[in-house]
């Protein structure tokens, strides 16, 4: 995918999880955009590797700087977190000359948004890392063992907050594929 | 008696201790090579002073690194239990054990550079490869698995490998968190002190003020801490600050932000770097650099520097033209610059001008350079009084400190005079965005 038609997708998840009442910092739009594009399969092009609260792209974060450096986005601080990541004063450019782009991947864009939106950090890190495991393992391991590897590459990420996490995966997935299978 | 700490003189840090089995990875042929291999490539073509060598700078590397870890596995100096649970037990052999790994990972980081630490990689390495690979390949070779068995703590290859290049680029390993940290210490976008190091010295031999700050203050006030104490936010350990740092963790992002955009994205200085990539396209062989050890370490900036010293009076030499442009010092010059007001109509504004020019002068007599800065920095955890708080909300400035971005077009100067009475005649219409077609 051309590099500004990612950003008018970045961008509009970014909207998205404003809408839905998202601190939307930049672990807010890595995980995200990490189901984004391994669960709902929008080919974004972004290698994600565990590192920084679970999956996290080099490239992504990157890709974030070149926003704020082409005023598409900016930061906005309030405590007590990190910063949030906003639309900035050319958002508009993007929006204008990506209409396509933004209206092919709206189905998706807004219900990553709209189920992780409410998501603080440690939830997002935990479920994330959760898709992660699953992906990596191709779900052939037992839950059990799943949980025991999240806690063992995550140590603050307890067991049974791990259990949990899977959970949830599941239940997205699940929500995911419906969207996916529907015309 | 024998000596076991052998001291360097060095001017930015006075002086520089390693012990006999650090010696040893010195005078080893792959760190010897970095005597040969400029910090900041051509540089000194437009800063004169600028000419020091990767070597000083690796040896300070491995300098600020042993200081930080002093400091933040100090216990004195963690007050978390979650921290506390990660670290190494203090003075253990495990603590002893990764200080040795830390120091040799930060002598051996920069090993795999190539000639004029040229940034081209994409370019002047075959698919698949770039500095970072070849250092790892380079600290897995026999020549060096040598130096490593015979240490009095041996350090593991392929733990060497992942502190000295960091998650960013040894994608295919898992870091524990401790290995995440440590591999922060040299290469993390805030606090590495890779960036400290070369900011410093980058500084000084180039003669300007701009890349200092406190790194005495700064270091000492360095702390492992979770990323928020808060159960909505992440636990996760990293770098950051105690409060009494946050001055000199503002100096020091500031010092980045000044030196990128006054040193490092000079535009003669990137003129000339793109003048060595085409040097270096046309003169070896099938353009690319050999990714061979043997061939890497036979190769520095002496070597590169005769050849175009030779090329530049051979005009049968395929490299003739571009060897000529710098030996003669005619570069190309700037037609046009990344500006504020062009970026708020087009972001795309630089590479616009660029086809333009391109299709009006032809590819041969116009160049294009773009740049963002990687890596977000500002935003840290900070101890105050016992509580974790976020760096951005806590400092006014760092929040304002800009984004580095430089982009140009260059034109061969012959043609500067006539290409910028076109550029300012059709600006507006070259600069026009496209919307997508499908």
């Amino acid at each position: 995918m051309e590099k500004f038609k990612r950003y008018a997708i970045i961008l509009s998840l970014i909207e998205s999880l404003m809408k839905n009442n998202s601190w939307c910092g930049e672990t807010h739009i890595q995980k995200t955009t990490y189901f984004l594009q391994e669960m709902l399969r929008v080919p974004l092009g972004f290698e994600f590797i565990l590192y920084k609260h679970g999956p996290f792209s080099f490239g992504l974060s990157d890709e974030l700087m070149a926003m704020r450096a082409n005023m598409m986005v900016e930061l906005k601080s309030h405590l007590p977190y990190g910063p949030s990541i906003v639309p900035g004063p050319t958002s508009g450019q993007l929006k204008r000359l990506f209409p396509n782009t933004i209206k092919k991947y709206c189905k998706e864009v807004e219900f990553v948004a709209k189920e992780m939106g409410s998501y603080n950090v440690a939830d997002l890190e935990r479920v994330a890392t959760a898709l992660y495991v699953i992906l990596k393992t191709e779900n052939r391991e037992k839950t059990s063992d799943m949980a025991s590897y999240i806690n063992k590459i995550k140590p603050h990420i307890s067991v049974e907050k791990a259990h949990i996490a899977l959970e949830q995966e599941a239940t997205i997935n699940h929500k995911a594929k419906e969207l996916i299978q529907s015309p | 008696m024998k000596k076991h700490i052998h001291e360097i003189r060095d001017p930015v840090h006075v002086f520089i201790r390693l012990d006999t089995d650090e010696r040893e990875v010195l005078d080893s042929r792959p760190f010897q090579r970095l005597r040969y291999i400029h910090q900041l490539a051509m540089t000194y073509l437009v800063y004169p002073g600028a000419t020091h060598r990767r070597f000083e700078h690796s040896l300070g590397v491995m300098e600020l690194a042993d200081r930080v870890y002093n400091v933040v596995t100090n216990p004195h100096n963690i007050e978390h239990e979650s921290v506390r649970n990660i670290l190494p037990a203090y003075e253990s052999i495990e603590h002893k054990y990764w200080r040795r790994v830390l120091k040799i990972a930060a002598l051996c980081h920069d090993i795999g550079h190539l000639p004029f630490s040229h940034a081209a990689e994409e370019e002047l390495l075959p698919e698949g490869w770039d500095h970072e690979r070849i250092t790892a390949e380079i600290i897995r070779s026999d020549e060096m698995q040598e130096i490593w068995k015979k240490m009095t703590v041996t350090p593991k290859a392929d733990d060497i490998i992942k502190i000295a290049i960091g998650p960013k680029k040894a994608k295919e390993q898992t870091f524990t968190d401790w290995e995440t940290i440590l591999s922060e210490i040299i290469v993390g976008d805030t606090f590495g002190v890779d960036r400290m190091d070369y900011l410093l010295r980058d500084s000084l031999h180039s003669g300007v003020a701009y890349g200092k700050f406190d790194q005495y203050r700064l270091i000492d006030t360095l702390r492992i801490l979770p990323k928020s104490e808060d159960e909505n936010a992440s636990t996760e350990p990293t770098l950051g600050l105690a409060i009494g740092g946050i001055q000199s963790a503002e100096a020091l992002l500031w010092a980045r932000y000044f030196m990128y955009s006054q040193v490092y994205f000079h535009p003669i200085r990137r003129i000339y770097d793109i003048h060595l990539q085409d040097f270096l396209q046309n003169w070896l062989k099938d353009g690319k650099f050999s990714t061979n050890i043997e061939n890497h370490l036979a190769i520095t900036d002496n070597e590169v520097i005769v050849e175009i010293r030779k090329a530049a009076l051979d005009t049968k030499h395929p490299a003739h033209v571009p060897a000529k442009h710098i030996i003669e010092h005619k570069h190309f010059k700037v037609l046009y610059r990344r500006n504020p007001i062009d970026q708020d109509i087009n972001s795309d504004a630089v590479k616009f001008v660029y086809n333009a020019a391109c299709k009006k002068y032809g590819d041969k007599l116009v160049r294009f350079d773009e740049y963002t800065q990687k890596g977000e920095s500002q935003n840290f955890p900070v101890l105050d009084h016992g509580k974790i708080l976020q760096s951005i909300g806590l400092s006014v400035t760092l929040k304002k400190v800009p984004v580095v971005a430089a982009g140009f077009v260059f034109v061969e100067r012959d043609r500067l005079d006539n290409a910028k009475k076109w550029l300012e005649k059709e600006h507006d219409q070259i600069i026009e965005p496209e919307g997508e077609k499908d």
